[in-house]
């Protein structure tokens, strides 16, 4: 039984006409009649159903009378067919009802006082509303807790078996973790094989478990619905910027909700395509950071050498003291500034006014340059947009997604759930182009497994595949003769038996993949740090959208290219100008009009052109001593960078280095004065996610301790430079915005960004393009020879930068295990047991760790998840800084093995 | 109206006579034993429905009879009572309230906890005399609660008893929630 | 002498037959005003009233109120209709049996609820209790704020005794919240029973003590006949009910009228006054005391034995607590009433009851849910205050204190 939704874009479903309850209603052909049925207003009870996977029917709440059917039937199951007559209600209607709710509670434990779900119970609601009395009571379940899992209890004596855990992690998520088992005579969930629960934790099962058989580990047994306090908000983990709600309870995070729920059980199948309503695992488990005991609850100024706790007025006396002499003394060139993208907007817009305005330097950069930048420039040079064109709508209803080093499950699960759905809805031909074996190519219809490093090689086999099939959009290129004639020749030096020996994926499979690709209708193009963040990153974007443009996907309706940023406002850090080379807005910092119109809005004279630094840069300055003071809201270069950078002997020169942060961090440990501020869950303000739109967050809390929000921290160190505007909230800075950006904030709603190539084309692209297919796979043998392992460094699904390994939550379900991943092959080649230790080495150094055995990697390389630096491998990483845009890149490092 | 009448009226006017009608009442009551009672050396006998302060019970054998539902907070009218609840984690699926606060000075005596609470828990006693010169000792914590139920517990028995929390000394004793069993670690 | 002009005064008057006096300084002959309260103990609570004065006669006298507001309403909305009975103690809390009983009685009538037969009676007998106890109240206070301490000391002590008997009964002595929407809480004793018809053949006689203080005496009826009169039509018009109204011959009894409760079973007269004076309101609440014995005795004598004390309909009304210890239906139903509340039908609905100080009503709008959207209390007290500024025009200074005690004002009730 499938009813999947009926209206996709090919086709469109027959309108028919039913009548319920004697009210004529139109309707899709074919579509669940529960929904109908829902549409109409009305509430028909039901337990098991959810409208974002197929109907189970196993609750036999849902029962409508049709016309000519002696019995009553399950609307859930039902389809709506024309001129169906159906009646909901009537008292032989609620009879069968209650009598489907008594048959639950008659096995069901007296559990109301220290269950969980109590109160948030569908159980408790269908007893209520049907006012079921004096039943006798069955012989009770008496089955175990099973609390083996890591962040779930399953109490199978609450269990109505409704089934909407196991059909959420089959249908929707894909993950199928979850079945059904007879089991001491009665029907329970378990994990897939009776074993620990081992999955990707979502906790989806957990929203949509009506009763409270599925409780969190986390908050298990801590309240009561009715004690919380909720707060919807925007998850602050990933670029994803899923909705969920913080529900506290004084100063105390209980529990993440999303919002989906067996509470919201009816709605539009084809709605699913903007998302589902659940949220990761990042999102549901890993809130412990908030009200973390690790918090900097003070601020602390440096006196003889060690940080003391020093209260706010003096700390900020020190600051714009120190400031004000540094500018005096050294002028504004001597001071810059690093902000996190993790802050909203309105912090990301102050913060870049405050550097430009009051200090009037423009040595600032946020986190987005660690890679968003390089698609950011490319797609600004190449298609005059500012960032992805398509939105998640797109992405479910596309004919052919191209994913290119992105391990989407495990950086934004919930753009991968859209994947999914394209996958399982939809029957999209999905192509996984990646080092590593991902989750999502475990799905895919065609999984392109290339050696580490090769993403780019890659890309360009698959331009020239293109060429070579004559896939050629005539249209898209003919309008272009020039360019195309240049990327053809360019295109000629590439030879797919090299590129086939680059990647290791045969020429027949890179033909047919490009054949996939240029044949769909619609096709998107996804790609992730392995493009962006890898050296090149700003070339290989572009690579992506040549093979767009002679395809003719670019600015045809549901094509598109894009990507997945790491941090959940970097978008925004770029949009609000929190870069060197933009003003707000995008608008070129050397844009005399741009230039202008800003000072005016500011009432100061921008700083100089061609005086701005890059994160690099910067450094390098800091380094010379020509940069006196930094100040860094939220970022952790000393962490983030490798020991290649010198990231500490260039802030150990630094004057003053003034930290703000939720969390003393190894930056903030070196800093002269260190300003607590707050996490996302206790301000108010507004993030942009990849797709555009942008989300508010909702202050949930008081902030903790004498924490206080960044924009407040940074109004304040303005007004003591001397630069007049007094913010009261951050809706006074977004105000500003609004005038400054007229439509940035468009209600939330992302405008629908149209490509346009043609000036890129028809300038100087000719020029440009043959170098960029020159030469890829030329260096690689000997390197292969010297160091033949790759080693990487990239993201685990249960960590978002440095930020969620201070959340108990994830730690407890993703340690630092201290251990390099490496092939099961490879280990038994060089004799190594799971836990022997091996030294890594590679041009940088060496370091010495244990190892363990990784299924999804492919031999000859090897990997350790970025958020940890214990032991600090990220100091093997070499460092690359993109020569375009200045992005600096250190994922990725060649390394030889030894056993020790 | 007659003259007879008149000169009555005349009269009982010039002699006061109402206020004569009215001292024989009084002087009445100068035989009358005085209604007032004198606090604190004399007490008056409260009801065993009274609602005073209030208590945790445990049952006979010591273990708390709170499982930590808090039905009681959302219950309260005057939002006077907090409970903390966590798991006990030496038992299996056990609940159990790390925390109960009651603020005294919030607390408006309605009786609803009581009434609420699905294991009876809580109840009055006829406690009425806490007051003190320092108003955080008002906060009733968990300790003190306990110590309260422990003292009054006949009144607390009386109070459910009389306001139909429970039918009989036999029942409070017979009944008990029970956790749900289960194990830690099912067998693999 | 030079002429001393005062600067405060603008109005000057020149006796036309002595034109000299107006080299002369003259007496200021501007209203006076006088600000009343809101300590004044005559306030009952704390009321404050601006009297514009001629001399010792009220020309306006406006009445300041908040004082006691306590958003009782407001609080309403935040709670579930079960949790709100508490706060109704505390709007009236001389009588917080009638608060509780018109209160229930709103949502009964919202939820469309029949009350058991018994529980009618139980009902009706409290009520009347309470009645006596705020008639008792108001005879008290009133003599003694025209100056006769004497009856004050002897309501008060029978008054005593009824508050005792309250306590037997539910618990406490003034913040009853013995009514249930649905029902009552808890049952009357044999011991509750014996002691209410021993009261009642105890207060008879007592109501005559009462009256002797006062009837014939001269200083009482100097103070009260012809004091604040307001005429049936001006009573109608400015919405006074109760014995303020019924004093103006105006024969307006919600409990006669509407007949709730036991009520229709028992046999009463309503008295009506004639003069519309502050007498004749005296007159009827002593009256009425009369007849709210009688009520009480004709209730307990029709009243049956036994029978259920809450209406049972299992979406509104709690469980018996031994069924929540063993019984899931009854638990789900217990933590759903207490977290939740029941569903009300989405609506709005006024119901007024005869209280002792006049027609006590609820309005409440729900919009589905388990908490009011809106709800409103005529408070008697209130309105009644609108009315002050009419009555007390033209009468003495003096006089105030007897107006506000005529109305039987609460001012927990009137600002709520």
């Amino acid at each position: 039984m499938a009813l999947k939704p009926v209206t996709s874009p090919d086709t469109e479903a027959a309108t028919i006409e039913l009548s319920i309850d004697g009210r004529p209603v139109t309707a899709k052909d074919g579509v669940s009649l529960y929904d109908v049925i829902s549409s109409t207003g009305k509430i028909v009870a039901a337990m098991c159903y959810h409208y974002t996977f197929d109907p189970f029917g196993s609750c036999g709440m849902c029962l409508v009378m049709v016309e000519g059917k002696k019995a009553p039937v399950r609307a859930c199951t039902a389809k709506a067919t024309a001129g169906l007559v159906v009646r909901t209600e009537g008292d032989d209607l609620f009879q069968a009802r209650k009598k489907a709710v008594e048959k639950h509670l008659s096995v069901h434990p007296l559990d109301c006082p220290v269950c969980d779900a109590d109160g948030h119970c569908e159980l408790q609601d269908m007893a209520f509303q049907h006012q079921v009395t004096n039943l006798a009571n069955a012989k009770q379940k008496l089955i175990p807790e099973d609390t083996r899992s890591l962040v779930l209890d399953f109490n199978m004596n609450r269990c109505i078996a409704c089934g909407e855990c196991i059909n959420v992690c089959k249908d929707v998520l894909m993950i199928d973790a979850l079945q059904f088992v007879k089991k001491g005579g009665f029907t329970q969930v378990v994990a897939k094989g009776d074993l620990p629960l081992s999955c990707e934790f979502c906790g989806d099962c957990l929203a949509v478990c009506p009763v409270g058989a599925i409780t969190n580990k986390y908050s298990k047994y801590l309240y009561k619905p009715w004690q919380l306090k909720k707060t919807t908000t925007t998850c602050n983990y990933c670029g994803d910027g899923c909705q969920m709600s913080i529900e506290t309870k004084d100063s105390e995070v209980v529990r993440v909700t999303s919002p989906l729920s067996w509470k919201n059980k009816w709605g539009d199948r084809s709605e699913t395509a903007k998302g589902h309503g659940g949220i990761c695992v990042r999102g549901r488990f890993g809130f412990q950071y908030i009200d973390s005991k690790n918090r900097l609850l003070q601020p602390l100024a440096r006196r003889n050498g060690t940080l003391v706790e020093t209260p706010w007025l003096e700390v900020m006396h020190t600051v714009v003291d120190r400031l004000a002499s540094i500018k005096a003394a050294h002028g504004p060139q001597a001071i810059a500034g690093l902000i996190t993208a993790r802050c909203s907007n309105e912090e990301l817009y102050l913060f870049q006014k405050l550097m430009r305005a009051a200090i009037g330097t423009n040595q600032l950069d946020s986190s987005a340059r660690y890679g968003h930048l390089n698609f950011v420039h490319a797609v600004r040079e190449a298609l005059g947009v500012g960032r992805m064109t398509n939105d998640w709508e797109d992405i479910t209803k596309a004919k052919a997604i191209l994913l290119v080093g992105t391990d989407i499950t495990e950086t934004n699960p919930l753009t991968a759930v859209r994947v999914k759905e394209a996958i399982r809805v939809y029957k999209s031909q999905v192509i996984v182009v990646d080092s590593v074996q991902t989750r999502i190519a475990a799905l895919a219809s065609h999984p392109m497994m290339v050696t580490p490093g090769s993403e780019g090689l890659f890309l360009q086999g698959l331009v020239k595949s293109v060429i070579e099939q004559d896939l050629i959009d005539a249209e898209a290129t003919g309008r272009h003769p020039e360019a195309f004639a240049a990327l053809k020749h360019a295109a000629a030096g590439v030879s797919l038996e090299a590129v086939a020996a680059g990647t290791g994926v045969p020429v027949d499979q890179i033909h047919e993949v490009a054949a996939v690709f240029a044949e769909a209708p619609r096709a998107i193009i996804l790609c992730g740090e392995g493009v962006v963040r890898r050296p090149g990153g700003y070339r290989q974007v572009l690579s992506l959208i040549d093979l767009a443009w002679i395809t003719g996907k670019l600015g045809r309706p549901g094509c598109g290219v894009n990507t997945v940023t790491e941090e959940p406002n970097e978008q925004g850090a770029v949009d609000m100008g929190a870069a060197p080379e933009f003003l707000p807005g995008q608008a070129r910092f050397d844009d005399p009009v741009a230039r202008d119109k800003f000072a005016k809005a500011w009432g100061a004279e921008l700083p100089p052109m061609g005086k701005g630094a890059t994160l690099p840069e910067i450094l390098r300055r800091c380094r010379s001593g020509e940069i006196k003071a930094l100040y860094v809201v939220g970022e952790n270069p000393l962490a983030t960078l490798p020991a290649s950078a010198e990231v500490k002997a260039a802030l150990e020169r630094l004057e003053l280095l003034v930290c703000q942060d939720p969390f003393l961090t190894e930056t903030a440990r070196l800093a002269h004065v260190v300003l607590p501020a707050c996490t996302y869950a206790e301000k108010d303000g507004t993030i942009t996610n990849l797709e555009g739109k942008v989300l508010r967050l909702r202050q949930a809390m008081e902030p903790i301790g004498e924490s206080l929000p960044d924009w407040h921290i940074m109004t304040a160190i303005a007004n003591g430079l001397g630069y007049a505007p007094e913010y009261e909230s951050p809706q006074d800075i977004q105000n500003e915005i609004m005038k400054l950006l007229p439509g940035y904030y468009n209600l939330g709603q992302p405008k629908k960004l149209s490509p346009r190539p043609d000036a890129y084309l028809s300038n100087g692209y000719a020029a440009s393009v043959g170098s960029r297919y020159r030469g890829a796979a030329t260096r690689a043998g000997e390197e292969h020879a010297r160091w033949p392992f790759a080693l990487t460094m990239g993201q685990l699904l249960y960590h978002s930068g440095k930020l969620s390994t201070q959340a108990s939550g994830l730690i407890k379900i993703a340690p630092n295990t201290g251990r390099l991943s490496m092939n099961v092959e490879d280990m038994t080649r060089m004799g190594l047991a799971e836990e022997a230790r091996v030294r890594v080495t590679s041009a940088k150094g060496s370091v010495e760790l244990a190892v363990q055995p990784d299924l999804t990697l492919r031999p000859g390389s090897c990997f350790f998840p970025e958020h940890f630096n214990e032991p600090p491998v990220k100091d093997l990483m070499p460092l690359e800084i993109d020569p375009d845009t200045s992005v600096p890149s250190f994922k990725f490092a060649r390394v030889t093995i030894e056993k020790i | 109206m007659n003259v007879g009448a008149m000169i009555n009226k005349l009269l009982r006017a010039a002699l006061f006579y109402e206020i004569w009608d009215a001292m024989k009442v009084t002087f009445k009551h100068m035989f009358h034993r005085p209604i007032t009672f004198q606090y604190p050396r004399e007490q008056r006998t409260l009801p065993d429905t009274h609602r005073g302060a209030l208590g945790l019970l445990r049952y006979d054998d010591g273990a708390e009879r709170c499982v930590g539902c808090d039905l009681c907070e959302v219950a309260c009218p005057s939002h006077c009572i907090k409970v903390v609840s966590a798991e006990d984690k030496t038992l299996p699926l056990s609940r159990y309230a790390s925390e109960f606060y009651i603020d005294i000075t919030k607390c408006v005596f309605c009786g609803y906890c009581v009434e609420a609470c699905p294991v009876n828990a809580l109840a009055m006693t006829k406690l009425y005399e806490y007051s003190t010169h320092d108003k955080r000792a008002l906060l009733f914590d968990k300790k003190r609660l306990y110590e309260i139920g422990e003292r009054h517990l006949e009144d607390a028995k009386k109070y459910l008893y009389a306001h139909n929390q429970e039918k009989d000394d036999q029942q409070s004793r017979d009944y008990r929630y029970f956790f749900p069993e289960s194990v830690l670690k099912p067998k693999a | 002498m030079a002429k001393l002009e005062d600067q405060r005064t603008t109005v000057y008057k020149v006796d036309p037959e002595h034109p000299e006096s107006a080299n002369l300084p003259t007496l200021r002959t501007e209203e006076l005003l006088l600000n009343m309260g809101p300590q004044h103990p005559s306030t009952h609570g704390v009321l404050k009233v601006i009297l514009e004065l001629e001399g010792e006669r009220i020309v306006k006298a406006t009445p300041v109120m908040g004082f006691l507001h306590r958003g009782v309403e407001k609080l309403a909305e935040d709670g579930t209709y079960h949790q709100f009975i508490p706060h109704t103690d505390r709007l009236d809390y001389v009588c917080a049996m009638y608060n509780n009983f018109a209160y229930c009685r709103a949502v009964e009538k919202l939820m469309n609820i029949t009350v058991p037969e018994r529980a009618e009676y139980l009902r009706t007998i409290v009520a009347e209790v309470q009645r006596i106890i705020g008639h008792q109240f108001w005879l008290g206070t009133q003599a003694l704020d025209i100056g006769a301490m004497t009856v004050f000391f002897y309501t008060f002590r029978d008054r005593e005794i009824l508050l005792d008997w309250f306590d037997e009964l539910c618990g406490a002595r003034l913040t009853t919240s013995w009514y249930r929407i649905g029902g009552v809480e808890r049952n009357f004793t044999p011991s509750l029973l014996d002691k209410l018809r021993r009261f009642l053949d105890y207060f008879l006689p007592k109501i005559d003590e009462y009256v002797v203080f006062l009837e014939k005496n001269r200083i009482w009826i100097a103070r009260t006949k012809g004091v604040a009169v307001i005429s049936a039509e001006d009573a109608l018009s400015f919405g006074l009910s109760g014995p303020t109204l019924r004093g103006s011959g105006v024969d307006y009894d919600l409990r006669k009228y509407e007949s709730y409760g036991a009520y229709p079973r028992c046999e009463f007269s309503v008295p009506v006054g004639k003069n519309g004076d502050t007498y004749d309101r005296y007159w009827i609440r002593v009256e009425e005391m009369r007849e709210s014995v009688k009520i009480i005795r004709q209730c307990l004598d029709q009243m049956a034995a036994e029978g259920p004390i809450m209406a049972d309909v299992p979406s509104v009304t709690l469980p018996p607590k031994d069924r929540v210890f063993t019984n899931l239906e009854s638990m789900i139903q217990q933590f759903k009433l207490f977290s939740q509340g029941f569903d009300a039908p989405p609506g709005e609905i006024y119901c007024g009851t005869e209280a002792h100080k006049g027609e006590l009503g609820f309005y409440i709008v729900s919009t589905g849910g388990g908490k009011p959207y809106r709800l409103k209390i005529r408070a008697p007290s209130f309105i009644h205050m609108g009315a002050f500024d009419h009555m007390a025009r033209g009468y003495m200074i003096a006089d105030a204190v007897t107006i506000f005690g005529t109305y039987d004002i609460v001012m927990g009730e009137c600002d709520r």
